[in-house]
């Protein structure tokens, strides 16, 4: 996994990590989660695509959908999140 | 005013003094009582918490002292150093919420600054309601429309798949990433409705998901998986949640336990996996009817079979080898659920083109004449009349009807060419005349050996066969099952 500062600079994957800290009970697709960060389809895909090569973003995928959900891996989970605080 | 209307009030003066709009509005003021600072108090005119330490506001104290009470309209007053203060009150519907206080003025401001600085503040004030209905709205109905969304998200997921084994996996890790859980159970009832059968356990520690024998069944009332599916209730804990399967009556149970936060599951959890259930109860509904369906159509075809057996054996039909091979090859090449399916149906009757060739031509002993070959393309389509109204046959009707064509484009009945072809018939043409070789036939008269056979179809690979569907019956004879295959019943 790429440093999750790396990530952070990416201004989409942080979007994408900040909605999935906020709700990460939430599983949708990348039309959903453009939706709801208010930002371009193309760019939150392929930000998503990034995010589930490294293992941070979860990808369901059946021949029709392709849904994302957040990663259930702790470690991962805490170090976002400790981010996410000091950006704050 | 009890402690919890005061507490509310202080928060609320806090967020208004801290507010977009409350910034818009210093500017403004600074402007119509120049050189004025300004500062919050509560209804009671003390400073709130979040105001700057200053001097100045000791005149709180200084206005209590004064008895005033709390006025619902501006007052003028001079403060302990002597300088002109004016107040306003912040009114919420019939009570005075505090005050905003204007400190170090010069001189008593006039009537018209007064009015415009009275027009100001309602007007923050205003937009700042609208500021906290939009926060309330993003804190009440935004989680809920994501949850809504995830939902829909799930009832997608769930419903694009009929296979049974593939569904319940997926009901199972859903569960567990919706509610961030460690542990996930998915549990069925038996046909005696007596217990619970373990169908998914997945747990994101170890990562199992075939159900394992230290899974056991568990009886109904027993347990926490027992006790919600004899009294239909779901039951909400610390460490875990359990929702019953309920359609019109119970099928089964889902349970999540422990939280990968380590926090206790919360109502909202609940809610969540209820209407999951309710998704998962309809999918696996579905499920269940369309298996009972392709076990209808299996028995039928089976029967037809055996009907086709009785009038000549090894006519119409193949052998077991012959099924298991096809399916091998198709499973190698990663051909659908579906066209495996339709290919199976087809396996079990590739032959019943052949129904109505006179018996001379199809038990005759070696090469046949062109006359009898166009007699043999000629009754294989109206052969396929008999089966052509079992509706489940349909999708399988291609694969048998095209599977005598060649690649090249010189088989029969149409002389359709390489991806013309349907795929089934292509692996099934690589299946037949494999069998057929290491086969005795009463035309025939000898076999070659297995590797002998290999060697013919690999031969013919782009002429004869589909090179794809040879290079993966290739793939299927170099693994040790192959000799399983070749071992089952003729």
């Amino acid at each position: 996994m790429k440093k999750i500062k790396n990530l952070f600079k990416n201004e989409a994957s942080r979007k994408i990590l900040l909605f999935f800290n906020e709700n990460p009970n939430c599983i949708d697709t990348a039309k959903g989660i453009s939706l709801w960060i208010g930002w371009d389809i193309n760019i939150i895909q392929k930000a998503l695509n990034q995010l589930v090569k490294e293992g941070i973003i979860t990808s369901h995928q059946t021949a029709s959908t392709a849904a994302y959900a957040y990663t259930n891996n702790k470690e991962i989970v805490k170090k976002i999140e400790k981010w996410i605080k000091n950006m704050v | 005013m009890n402690e919890s209307e005061k507490r509310e009030k202080q928060e609320f003066l806090i967020k208004f003094s801290k507010s977009g709009s409350i910034a818009a509005f210093r500017k403004l003021c600074s402007k119509v009582l120049k050189k004025s600072r300004c500062e919050f108090l509560d209804a009671e005119y003390r400073p709130i918490k979040s105001s700057s330490e200053c001097n100045h506001l000791k005149l709180g104290k200084n206005l209590a002292k004064l008895k005033f009470s709390p006025s619902r309209e501006y007052m003028i007053f001079k403060c302990s150093c002597n300088k002109i203060c004016l107040s306003f009150p912040i009114i919420q519907g019939s009570s005075v919420y505090g005050h905003v206080l204007f400190i170090h003025l010069d001189r008593e401001p006039k009537k018209t600054a007064i009015d415009a600085t009275k027009i100001c503040m309602d007007l923050a004030l205003k937009e700042f309601q609208k500021e906290q209905e939009l926060n309330k709205l993003y804190e009440t109905i935004r989680p809920r429309a994501i949850a809504l969304s995830t939902i829909h998200t799930i009832h997608r997921l769930l419903s694009s798949t009929l296979n049974m084994d593939e569904l319940i996996e997926r009901i199972a890790r859903l569960t567990l990433q919706v509610m961030r859980s460690r542990y996930c159970s998915i549990m069925l009832l038996d046909e005696s409705k007596k217990y619970l059968i373990p169908k998914a356990v997945i747990s994101l520690d170890k990562e199992i998901l075939k159900v394992s024998p230290q899974y056991k069944k568990i009886r109904l009332g027993v347990k926490l998986e027992g006790r919600v599916a004899r009294t239909c209730k779901a039951v909400l804990s610390r460490n875990s949640v359990c929702v019953p399967l309920v359609e019109e009556d119970i099928i089964g149970v889902i349970s999540a336990r422990d939280k990968t936060n380590d926090e206790p599951f919360d109502k909202f959890e609940l809610e969540i996996l209820i209407t999951l259930a309710e998704q998962a109860v309809i999918a696996v509904k579905n499920a269940q009817m369309y298996e009972e369906q392709e076990k209808m159509a299996y028995a039928s075809i089976k029967t037809l079979a055996a009907l086709l057996d009785a009038k000549s054996p090894n006519t119409f039909t193949h052998s077991d080898k012959f099924v298991q091979m096809v399916l091998a090859i198709a499973e190698e090449m990663k051909l659908s659920r579906e066209d495996i399916v339709n290919l199976h149906y087809s396996a079990l009757l590739p032959d019943t083109g052949k129904f109505s060739i006179p018996d001379e031509i199809l038990k005759k002993p070696g090469i046949l004449s062109s006359g009898e070959y166009d007699i043999i393309k000629k009754q294989h389509l109206e052969s396929l009349k008999i089966i052509e109204h079992l509706e489940f046959l349909k999708p399988a009707m291609p694969i048998i009807r095209h599977h005598h064509e060649k690649y090249d484009g010189t088989g029969y009945p149409s002389g359709l060419k390489g991806s013309q072809i349907p795929i089934g018939a292509r692996v099934m043409a690589v299946a037949n005349a494999f069998e057929a070789m290491i086969s005795v036939r009463p035309y025939k008269g000898r076999k070659i050996s297995v590797s002998q056979a290999i060697k013919e179809i690999e031969k013919n690979k782009g002429t004869q066969f589909d090179p794809e569907a040879v290079e993966a019956f290739i793939k299927v004879a170099k693994k040790p099952e192959f000799e399983n295959i070749l071992g089952a019943s003729a």
